[in-house]
């Protein structure tokens, strides 16, 4: 047959095969990662049994997607369900998801070793005794539900609605849990933010309106990040492999990082600065750029808010560009680089190198910032402020290559109810010494308590170890174990952890693929929805069954927090006389509790754009689509929203004021993402603002009060903080000015690339590979100090200290030390991993608390062999127990990093000591309390918080306003 | 050009989806993952750069200009741009490309031109030569549907305006008198220096028939095991292989022009320095 007629031929079956919805080609490529099984064969995959080698024995498996609940990235698993025993094999990627496109980091594949733990939580479980002693009782999950809905409902009729608080470490969804406290009437969702990222989210907002960046780095030609994010960080499987493409592609990568981190070994360019100096650095790059007019004139022009500085701050002169490009060159002119070399202590050449190579990057220039330096130091949110600068000065924003909103790169689906705001502020979460706070004062809530701001009915604590993770976790224990400030402490946990000790409740709630949720992230210029679900209830679905409850699937008596959560709902409000119980009912078949295939079933079909016509092409629902694929893509190649022309339709008696601010009497369209945006302010008529007038045309802005880009905060000038209105460099408190002659900076933020915060104690292959912390020193320091590789230090702190192993190595800057937040697990008696937690002493005297490591890890028997192959016995130090709180005044972050004096172990000191005076603690405390500029003396307007920023649960706009003066700040 | 896409399936391990194209290719039952790993990853290794580069191995100077013809295209180069697979790919979707963006046709078939000559006629014909000579006959048969359509597309484009830059400088095989022996039998394996393929099959009958005792290793174990037992057969034997390829590549002038021409000189030079040896 000829050439042409083959062709033709498979031309053919190509369409044919392609019409019946199946795979032709199997994969884009399958050399090496590429190679998945094509999804029509999911139902029944035929693999060779690895155990069984090197006979060829066959198992037959089904294949499940559910979303890795590892890390915030939400990448899509594949779980290999053995169709033979019902039991997940193994799980890999899922080739369907957009963001990680069937590539995982180590963390996904580990999810086998947490639902096969061996010291996993089985069943719920009440304490016997104390709290704290670590005596438990099995309960029926009846017993918790009935308890926990009659102390909530009391509190409710009471008008104790301030003591109810839910408080949440890696959430895994999007906003399910804030529409139940929504539900309840309650303000009390309390987050783990403002000891992650919202300094750097913070700096984003005051530019953008939104507190996230949206990278898209694989179509960037410089990628500039002030991260680990190769290897750590929010969204970086999904981002890293993307940074990969384009370094492929050719780009460069400058790598920010005081240590030398797995992230900077792949730079281009890596400099390591000197804690707390970057925005110094990166304002002499934009400086670079403002001198030698290389930044991007018209887009400066259209989209900052230049106007409205120049009006405000500089009313003397003439509102021109002209005379505002002046203004900024003389804004400017002292960030020069020998300016940021002295105070990063880098070479000034390497500096102006990188501003050369960012000034060449034209709108093709992505960069990052999450947690890092902007999480370690007071003022940490300029550095996000000072980096995105570059990129609202190259107009490398929401273009191919630049940094996009992250809203506009997310898409959360109008759910099946909204409760309305809840009609309460609550000031244990949002005190009036930090209006501008990105999230909840929530590493704050023992000071808060201390203080004697109010007290705690019920206290959940969800997927969050406070006491390990914040600092100062013995003022945490110290409250916990006070049952008149907190009454009932409930810890919903698939696992173990430090604060479960010292709870009434432990009650299991199930792992990745265990559970149902629902994810949207900003990991490329697209919009996409991913769903977890509970893999084995999907295979029974598959098979034929109908299921209504997750526990029978799941082992023990594990549960997912969905059905949990609209239980308690129903079962506080049983009659539905307190409005409550509605917000659980089943649509379909009132008077029943709603399910949550009711509840996603309504999603997917309503609210996801094009959903429900690609599941039709296969012949399925929604909802069987979404079970069988988990992923979809709603749109992709988003682009500039901002350069988009309002529509006439929603422009309906429109003003403009002086600064071009477009409102309009037309109401808003309707729009099934409701991902958060900021709510602007109305004009004094009530018209809503609807866009910006950019040289005659209405066109769309960006949600921040003014509609542009603010280079100029009025939001910061009126609450108090004028000094900080434009970008600039703030000295941290670990600055050398700050800093005694014999103290040094700690680095505490960094994690270790294969482990997950407090939540991977129970995944054997991570800890095989990670499992200790030593403390970074340069070999110059650690010559001064005489101590080699595994010499015992001691690192005092404000308020303590800590005993841990040294390891010398040039991979830090000199005179710094580092040491990883992600060890150091501790338990007091049996319950707790065994494979990865210390046992340990608790000793306490009055504010003297300390910690001495009784045991390292050692093998165990076990159902799970490997247990007993346990080599390992270090496990790290937790050095969180050490540091004081360190609120930034403005953002409300903890501020890491830490002045320290390092040196020798002294004679009787152990690895794994620790020793804190939380006499200490509370003053640390007082001393940064004082530095705020709170709501009662600098709201500009009589209100608590300015209402356009954002903030997760928003209470109805009339309890925004200040109490009545009389009243002492702080008390609801 | 979908045949492309479709024959660049069998490069790599077979799946079950592969039985449905090689019945429409009339290529016969699929082959077995066996025979698939005898052919690609112990003989004949699918990669460009393994014939094309200075040092015979995979990757280096010679897969980075297959990549840079990807970014060339705005496209993000794979990970092994230079696996045969995804060159047929690459190359099919040039084709497709020139088809249906008709107001770049002109730019699209230069860039198809260019990769054929430069990036997959460079080296592949030689290589099928050698497919024909040890693989199993599902992939002769494959070889020759290539070979065919690679034809079909030498007539549709006409020849290249120069030698592929790949041939056009790099070094000849290495004198062990002067370079060394290891480096003379690194670059007797390294096609591109010495104008032909040695493969472990060919040792392996080479051996045989010189009675020499083979030691099981890599390829420049075996020969150097052969040159402890007995230089001079192993000499004789290596130089008629090399006038074995010198006719091969004469006969390829007609249609491949100074693409054979350079590996006949290739070849040439090696005989000749063998022969002096």
């Amino acid at each position: 047959m000829s050439v042409g007629k083959l062709n033709e031929r498979v031309s053919a079956l190509r369409r044919e095969v392609e019409a019946r919805g199946e795979t032709f080609y199997p994969g884009p490529s399958r050399i090496h990662l590429a190679m998945f099984p094509p999804k029509e064969r999911w139902d029944d995959w035929v693999e060779l049994e690895s155990r069984a080698w090197p006979e060829r024995e066959e198992r037959r498996y089904m294949l499940v997607p559910t979303t890795c609940f590892n890390c915030e990235a939400a990448c899509g698993l594949l779980a290999y369900v053995d169709k033979e025993s019902l039991q997940v094999r193994k799980f890999e990627g899922n080739p369907e998801h957009p963001g990680s496109r069937g590539r995982n980091c180590a963390k996904g594949p580990a999810t086998l070793n947490q639902i096969t733990d061996p010291d996993r939580i089985l069943y719920p479980l009440k304490r016997a005794g104390r709290r704290g002693m670590g005596k438990w009782v099995q309960v029926s999950w009846d017993e918790v539900l009935n308890e926990l809905a009659s102390r909530i409902r009391k509190a409710i009729l009471e008008d104790r609605r301030g003591e109810i608080m839910y408080h949440v470490g890696r959430p895994g969804e999007d906003g399910f849990t804030e529409r139940i406290l929504a539900a309840w009437g309650v303000d009390g969702h309390n987050s783990h933010t403002n000891i992650c990222s919202s300094s750097s989210r913070a700096g984003y907002q005051f530019w953008m309106g939104l507190d996230r960046p949206s990278p898209d780095h694989a179509n960037a030609d410089v990628i500039f990040l002030i991260s680990a994010h190769l290897e750590s960080g929010h969204y970086f499987n999904p981002h890293a492999q993307r940074i990969i493409e384009a370094k492929a592609r050719g780009a460069r990568l400058i790598v920010f990082d005081t240590r030398l981190s797995n992230t900077a070994t792949h730079a281009d360019y890596w400099v390591s600065p000197y804690p707390g100096s970057e925005a110094a650095i990166v304002l002499a790059i934009a400086n670079y750029l403002i001198q030698n007019d290389l930044y991007n004139r018209e887009f400066v022009r259209r989209w900052w808010n230049w106007e409205e500085y120049m009006a405000v701050e500089r009313p003397e002169a003439e509102t021109t560009f002209e005379n505002f490009e002046l203004v900024l060159k003389e804004l400017y002119a002292s960030y020069t680089f020998e300016f940021a070399a002295q105070e990063a202590k880098v070479d000034a050449r390497v500096i102006e190198e990188i501003a050369r190579i960012v000034s060449q990057a034209g709108t093709r220039f992505s960069s990052h910032n999450w947690r890092s330096a902007s999480s370690g130091n007071r003022g940490g949110w300029s550095v996000a402020r000072a980096l995105f600068m570059l990129n609202a000065l190259l107009g490398a924003v929401a273009t191919e290559g630049g940094v996009f909103p992250n809203a506009w790169n997310k898409f959360v689906p109008k759910p099946i109810y909204t409760p309305p705001h809840p009609q309460m502020w609550n000031e244990m979460t949002w005190p009036g010494e930090y209006p501008l706070s990105m999230n909840e004062m929530s590493f704050l809530l023992p000071q808060l308590l201390k203080d004697g701001r109010g007290r705690i009915d019920t206290y959940f604590t969800r997927v969050y170890n406070p006491v390990w993770t914040n600092p100062d976790g013995f003022s945490w224990i110290e409250v916990l174990t006070d049952e008149r400030l907190v009454g009932c402490h409930v810890a919903l946990t698939p696992v173990w952890n430090e604060t479960s000790y010292f709870a009434d409740y432990v009650l299991p709630m199930g792992l990745g693929s265990e559970r149902h949720d629902i994810h949207s992230y900003e990991t490329h210029d697209a919009q996409w929805l991913g769903f977890r679900q509970p893999v084995l209830r999907a295979v029974r679905e598959r098979m034929g069954e109908r299921l209504r409850d997750t526990r029978d699937v799941n082992p023990g008596e594990v549960w997912e927090e969905n059905e949990f959560w609209l239980e308690l709902t129903w079962r506080i409000d049983p009659d539905g006389s307190l409005g409550i119980r509605q917000y659980a009912e089943s649509k379909a078949r009132p008077g029943e509790r709603l399910s949550v295939d009711e509840y996603y079933a309504y999603i997917f079909e309503n609210s996801i754009p094009g959903l429900p016509e690609r599941a039709a092409k296969e012949n399925l629902t929604p909802l069987e689509f979404m079970r069988r694929y988990g992923a979809f893509e709603i749109e992709r190649k988003i682009g500039a929203l901002y350069e988009q022309a309002v529509p006439a339709e929603e422009l309906e008696d429109t003003r403009t004021d002086r600064f071009g601010r477009v409102y309009t009497r037309a109401s808003k369209p309707p729009s099934t993402n409701v991902v958060p945006v900021p709510t602007i302010d109305p004009d004094s008529e009530g018209r809503r603002m609807v866009g910006v007038d950019v040289d005659g045309l209405t066109l769309r802005g960006f949600p921040t009060p003014s509609g542009r880009l603010e280079f100029y905060s009025r939001t910061l000038a009126d609450w108090g903080w004028p000094e900080w209105s434009t970008p600039v460099y703030i000295k941290s408190h670990v600055h050398p000015d700050n800093l005694e002659e014999d103290q040094t900076v700690l680095i505490s933020t960094f994690r270790l690339a294969m482990q997950i915060h407090t939540r991977s104690a129970n995944a054997k292959w991570l800890n095989e590979i990670a499992h200790t912390n030593p403390l970074w020193l340069h070999p110059t320091h650690a010559a001064r100090l005489g101590v080699e590789t595994g010499d015992l230090v001691r690192v005092e702190t404000e308020t303590g200290y800590f005993v841990v192993r040294a390891w010398v190595t040039e991979g830090i800057k000199p005179g710094i030390v580092a040491c990883s937040h992600h060890m150091g697990r501790w338990k007091l008696s049996d319950e707790g991993e065994r494979q990865m937690m210390a046992t340990v002493r608790l000793n306490h005297e009055g504010h003297e608390w300390g910690i001495r490591r009784e045991r390292g890890v050692e093998p165990y028997r076990s159902d799970d062999a490997d247990t007993s192959r346990i080599w390992w016995t270090d496990v790290g130090v937790h050095q969180n127990l050490t540091f004081p709180v360190h609120p930034d005044p403005i953002s409300g972050m903890h501020c890491w990093h830490q002045a320290v004096r390092v040196r020798r172990a002294e004679a009787g000191d152990s690895y794994g000591d620790i020793h804190v005076d939380t006499k200490k603690s509370r003053e640390a405390y007082q001393r940064w309390l004082a530095m705020t500029r709170p709501a009662d003396r600098f709201s500009p307007d009589g209100t608590r918080r300015p209402y356009w920023l954002l903030r997760p649960l928003k209470p109805a706009r009339e309890f925004y306003k200040l109490p009545a003066e009389a009243e002492p700040v702080g008390v609801e | 050009m979908e045949l492309f896409r479709a024959l660049a399936l069998f490069a790599e391990s077979p799946v079950e989806e592969s039985a449905r194209v090689a019945e429409a290719l009339e290529l016969g039952a699929p082959p077995a993952s066996s025979e698939y790993t005898e052919t690609f990853l112990f003989q004949l290794y699918p990669y460009a750069s393994v014939y094309l580069g200075a040092e015979g191995m995979m990757g280096g100077e010679a897969r980075d200009r297959v990549a840079g013809f990807w970014r060339a295209l705005s496209l993000t180069p794979p990970a092994e741009p230079d696996h045969l697979s995804l060159m047929l790919a690459l190359y099919a979707e040039l084709v497709e490309r020139e088809e249906r963006d008709a107001s770049a046709s002109e730019r699209w078939r230069h860039a198809r031109k260019a990769f054929l000559w430069e990036h997959l006629l460079s080296w592949l014909p030689v290589y099928l030569r050698k497919l024909d000579e040890i693989a199993a006959p599902f992939y002769r048969r494959w070889g020759e549907t290539l070979k065919a359509a690679l034809a079909e597309e030498i007539e549709a484009l006409g020849q290249p305006q120069q030698l592929p830059l790949a041939l056009r400088a790099t070094a000849t095989l290495a004198d062990p008198r002067e370079q060394g022996t290891e480096e003379f039998l690194q670059s007797l394996l390294a096609p591109a220096r010495s104008g032909m393929i040695i493969t472990r099959a060919d040792l392996v009958r080479a051996g045989r028939r010189l009675g020499l005792g083979l030691r099981l290793g890599e390829r420049k174990f075996i020969l150097t095991a052969y040159f402890n037992q007995n230089s001079q057969a192993i000499l004789e034997w290596l130089s008629a292989e090399a006038a074995r390829w010198q006719q091969h590549h004469r006969q390829s002038q007609e249609t491949l022009g100074t693409i054979a021409a350079a590996w006949l000189e290739k070849s040439a030079r090696a005989a000749k320095l063998l022969e002096e040896l």
